[in-house]
């Protein structure tokens, strides 16, 4: 009743309280503006980075309570529980996978990719909780599939129930998917650069200016909420031999292509596994899994418990040198079979972990071999181990940015970035030329999905104007030039229309019958420029995509390409058939 | 079942993020105590495993407490003790490769960590690496400990010099030493040990003078006379010697060793003809002895070396020097030279020949390092003459 007071029995407002409640809306309206949508949408994704750290840290929780508790701290083979734990697990994710949640298995990634591409940045919340439960329970109880894949899935799928709940432009909601994606990852990995690069390289799929401040900005506070919670150690910390003399690349080299080959043959195998999994009866589902992690466990049993989970601990002590190469190299062929097992059979998890392990092993072995045979390398072991990590994420992934900064950044040290460039950039070359198709583009075409991607578009040859332009034609008048003079040249060639070089800059055209026309009025002693309109025609560049003719091409039938260091020099001039005819030219070869 | 999430979220942007802070603040403090919980729980697990290892240590089953620390690490990834005494557990079972990769990443972090620069010094000396023992081992010493700096320090520097010595290098052992020397508080035991350092590098005189400050504190330790009497010995001074041994048998009449070195030195003290208060009858006597005991050396060698001194002195060039030709020519020369002096021994005592002395010792000398090169050591009074002759070249240098 304080806000209302009352005179001669009439009840009326008090102007003092409703000058507040004015006040008060006013402020709040003005602090409504100060938020735009890019502004409020940067603001978004700092709190999609926090929500989703503070999921991926309970997720690793979840997943390392679960290992613990099912399989113990480092477990050793030939006990009961390393084939019974994986299979058993291998049954409960199954069923909860058909029955509770459906659609969470695989990685993660290419879902992702399907909200943001097909789906309008939806992912239902469901998935991001069936991914966190059944993800912790497959990984925990030792299928051979890692966290970081999940982890991507569930920040973009926190980030899409956010942006529905806050109702968000469509186009917005779309962006939602990476931006959470990529809070996801770097949380999972600690590796904020590496986990925008890889949204941008594999779920974007494309350059993308308006999206990388969002995607940073999540990216680095979900790895702030990370290291707050478990601290900022690097995921690996091994010393690493500097890189000294530069005849040793050829070591790294030879490690570039053998994980080029290893990683076609990790491609081939899930490629052609999973389609026949898939395509066995409806209710083999149920028991794919549990069938997956009991061969995982007898593997582990009859000696390897190595290659259950996402083995980071052993792939730490591969780098530390515990193991021989003969070891190292039998690991990594474990692994393949293991992890091709767990994501073919629908577990869901994710396959950077593993690629990680099967690098380190594989890195391992070979530099274990190169120094039998050059014992004055310089490299240790856990070099190579760290380099054939990058190798096989080059490789098998195709994420050749995404897998340098993934070295450096797992591992705290930057004096290997030579190394790692080159036996990336070998297994990836190699990987591409025996497998045109990159694992997640294979496993999105196996689902009957077409999504684009970075590798299509690098490889997507570009028309540009200067492949479509026609030569300057010979003659080419300028404004200072008399009508009658330019008449006579113009009557002397077959050219119809003439470009003008204008006054100070830019270009226009005339005809020849307006020439006549001006010369017959008795004109002949103006200039052209003082008589045709002074507005120019559009000017387009040689290096521009061809598609930036399209818009000028009806409007004027020909278009002046002039040089960029000089306006005034016409390089050629281009027509709406000169487009056509380019564009049908590439459509038939 | 339906998954849709309500609507509990506003739509005004301010409102939003009100919300949303909130939101975070609850999540935060949620998670903060599961992780704690966690956090407080592996700690629990990784100290169980951590002290199981170091029992292990003990009892010397050091593969099991690899398998322990490697599990205590686990639990635990960041504890620096663990990821230590793992480095420890995978040295002291040879796999020094696993060692230095843990305790290098601890050493990157913690630089200057007494602690982990010695765990470093010592797997580098496991290795043989001597570089870089010397370099951790110094970084041991002037890094930072957190208790005992001093004592530590001095055992990190003590293990350097007990690796130098066994590597052979006398010089920078000797350096380390004289370091070691100059810090050392009074403690008889250290500086005992440090003498007997001192006597390894073949610094005798430096050795000496710490058993002198060992007996200073402990008079008439039999240990620190013996020792005093043979690094007096072993540096040429006899007559030093000889009182330290005298003392030493005295006090430990079963000490044969310092028995023995006594007589030596008595024999060397009879034996050098330089040695002070003594008659000059006395020295002439000592120089004839000497002069002849080493022209039967002499002799005797070249017998056993088959070669004819009186042949082989007619080819010997005069421009060789007796250390650097072939022995028949050197042991020819230095007889020729032998030969030639004899004579002079009739003028020792005349007047006005007083270089003369010093030239017999020195070709004395000589013959007693050719035929100690040429025919190994001498036994009696030539050992007594080499070793004059060395302390001799000792003081020379």
């Amino acid at each position: 009743m304080s806000e209302v007071g009352t005179t001669h029995g009439s009840v009326t407002p008090n102007p003092g309280s409703s000058g507040v409640r004015l006040n008060r809306r006013r402020r709040f309206s003005l602090l409504e503006d100060v938020f735009d949508e890019e502004r409020y949408f940067l603001l978004l994704s700092v709190f999609i980075g926090i929500f989703s750290g503070l999921a991926v840290v309970c997720f690793r929780l979840a997943i390392d309570w679960t290992h613990l508790a099912l399989l113990g701290p480092l477990p050793q083979a030939h006990t009961w529980r390393l084939f019974a734990i994986p299979s058993l697990a291998g049954l409960a994710v199954a069923l909860l996978a058909i029955q509770v949640f459906p659609g969470i298995g695989g990685s993660g990634v290419n879902q992702t990719k399907a909200a943001l591409y097909i789906f309008n940045g939806y992912i239902p919340f469901r998935t991001a909780i069936g991914k966190f439960v059944c993800a912790a329970l497959a990984i925990g109880g030792g299928h051979s599939l890692g966290p970081e894949d999940p982890s991507l899935q569930i920040g973009a799928g926190l980030a899409s129930a956010l942006g529905r709940q806050l109702q968000l432009s469509r186009e917005k909601l779309r962006l939602m998917a990476p931006v959470g994606a990529a809070a996801g990852l770097a949380a999972a990995f600690n590796a904020p650069v590496s986990a925008v690069l890889f949204v941008i390289e594999e779920v974007i799929g494309r350059w993308s200016a308006g999206i990388l401040g969002s995607v940073v900005l999540s990216a680095v506070s979900s790895v702030v909420i990370v290291r707050g919670f478990l601290g900022s150690e690097p995921l690996f910390r091994i010393p690493v031999t500097t890189f000294k003399r530069p005849a040793e690349l050829i070591a790294y080299a030879a490690l570039g292509i053998v994980g080029g080959v290893a990683s076609v043959l990790f491609a081939k195998a899930i490629g052609l596994l999973r389609p026949r999994l898939k395509g066995l009866p409806h209710w083999t589902q149920y028991f794919q899994s549990a069938v997956a992690g009991l061969l995982i466990g007898l593997i582990a049993f009859l000696g390897a418990p190595q290659v259950m989970g996402a083995g980071y601990d052993f792939m730490d002590q591969a780098m530390r040198g515990q193991y021989a190469w003969k070891l190292l190299a039998v690991l990594a062929a474990l692994k393949i079979i293991t992890t091709t097992l767990s994501f073919a059979s629908g577990t869901p998890g994710g396959m950077f972990a593993p690629t990680l392990f099967i690098g380190a092993m594989l890195g391992g072995a070979v530099g274990g071999v190169e120094h039998l045979w050059f014992p004055h390398l310089t490299g240790s072991n856990g070099t190579y181990a760290l380099v054939g990590m990058g190798v096989l994420f080059a490789g098998f992934l195709r994420v050749p940015m995404t897998s340098v900064f993934m070295v450096l950044e797992v591992s705290g040290n930057y004096e290997i970035i030579v190394p790692v460039i080159v036996a990336n950039t070998f297994a990836y070359v190699v990987s591409r030329s025996l497998q045109p198709i990159p694992i997640f583009d294979l496993l999105t075409r196996q689902d009957g999905l077409v999504l684009p991607s970075l590798e299509e578009e690098r490889e997507e040859t570009v028309l540009r104007i200067e492949d479509a332009m026609l030569p300057p034609p010979p003659i080419i008048l300028s404004a200072g030039d008399y009508i009658d003079a330019a008449t006579r040249r113009a009557q002397a060639s077959s050219q119809v229309i003439f470009f003008v070089r204008m006054e100070p800059s830019g270009w226009s055209t005339i005809s020849r019958d307006l020439l006549e026309r001006l010369l017959s009025e008795g004109k002949g002693e103006h200039t052209i420029g003082s008589l045709i309109s002074a507005q120019t025609l559009p000017c387009l560049y040689p290096d521009l995509p061809l598609e930036a003719a399209l818009r000028y091409v009806n409007q004027v039938p020909l278009v002046p390409v002039v040089n960029r260091a000089d306006s005034r020099r016409l390089e050629g001039v281009i027509s709406r058939e000169a487009v056509f005819a380019r564009y049908q030219s590439r459509e038939t070869h | 079942m339906s998954w849709t999430l309500p609507k509990l979220v506003p739509r005004s942007a301010p409102a939003v993020l009100l919300v949303l802070t909130l939101a975070t603040v609850v999540a935060f403090a949620a998670v903060s105590h599961l992780v704690n919980r966690y956090n407080a729980n592996q700690q629990a697990r990784g100290r169980k495993l951590y002290v199981q290892g170091l029992a292990d240590v003990s009892a010397g089953k050091l593969d099991d407490a690899v398998e322990e620390f490697r599990a205590a690490l686990t639990c635990d990834p960041s504890n620096p003790q663990y990821q230590l005494s793992l480095g420890r557990a995978l040295r002291d079972t040879g796999r020094l490769d696993q060692a230095e990769s843990y305790v290098l990443a601890l050493w990157q972090r913690a630089p200057q960590d007494g602690t982990i620069n010695l765990a470093l010094g010592r797997v580098a000396a496991r290795r043989g690496a001597v570089d870089d023992s010397i370099r951790y081992y110094h970084n041991a010493m002037y890094g930072v400990w957190s208790a005992d700096a001093d004592a530590n320090r001095r055992k990190a520097r003590v293990e350097l010099i007990e690796f130098l010595v066994q590597k052979g290098a006398a010089a920078q052992a000797q350096s380390e030493l004289v370091a070691l020397a100059a810090s050392l508080p009074p403690d008889p035991q250290l500086h005992l040990q440090a003498a007997q350092f001192f006597a390894q590098a073949q610094d005798y005189r430096d050795a000496l003078s710490e058993y002198e400050q060992l007996l200073r504190l402990n008079r008439g330790d039999p240990v620190a006379l013996a020792g005093a009497g043979e690094a007096a010995y072993r540096a040429g001074h006899c007559r030093t010697s000889q009182r330290y041994l005298q003392e030493a048998v005295k006090v430990n009449p079963q000490d044969s060793h310092s028995r023995q070195l006594l007589e030596f030195a008595t024999l060397v003290l009879h034996t050098d003809p330089f040695v002070r208060r003594i008659s000059d009858a006395e020295r002439v006597r000592r120089l004839t002895a000497a002069f002849l005991h080493a022209g039967d050396r002499l002799k005797s060698c070249a017998r056993a070396k088959g070669v004819n001194l009186e042949n082989a002195s007619a080819n010997s060039g005069t421009s060789l020097s007796a250390s650097t030709a072939l022995p028949s020519n050197a042991l020819a020369r230095l007889a020729q030279r032998w030969l030639a002096m004899k004579p002079d021994l009739r003028r020792l005592r005349a007047p006005g020949e007083d270089d003369l002395p010093d030239a017999i010792m020195d070709l004395v000398f000589q013959i007693e390092q050719q035929t100690a090169n040429d025919c190994g050591e001498p036994q009696g009074a030539d050992q007594a003459l080499l070793l004059l002759s060395r302390n001799r070249e000792g003081a020379d240098q």
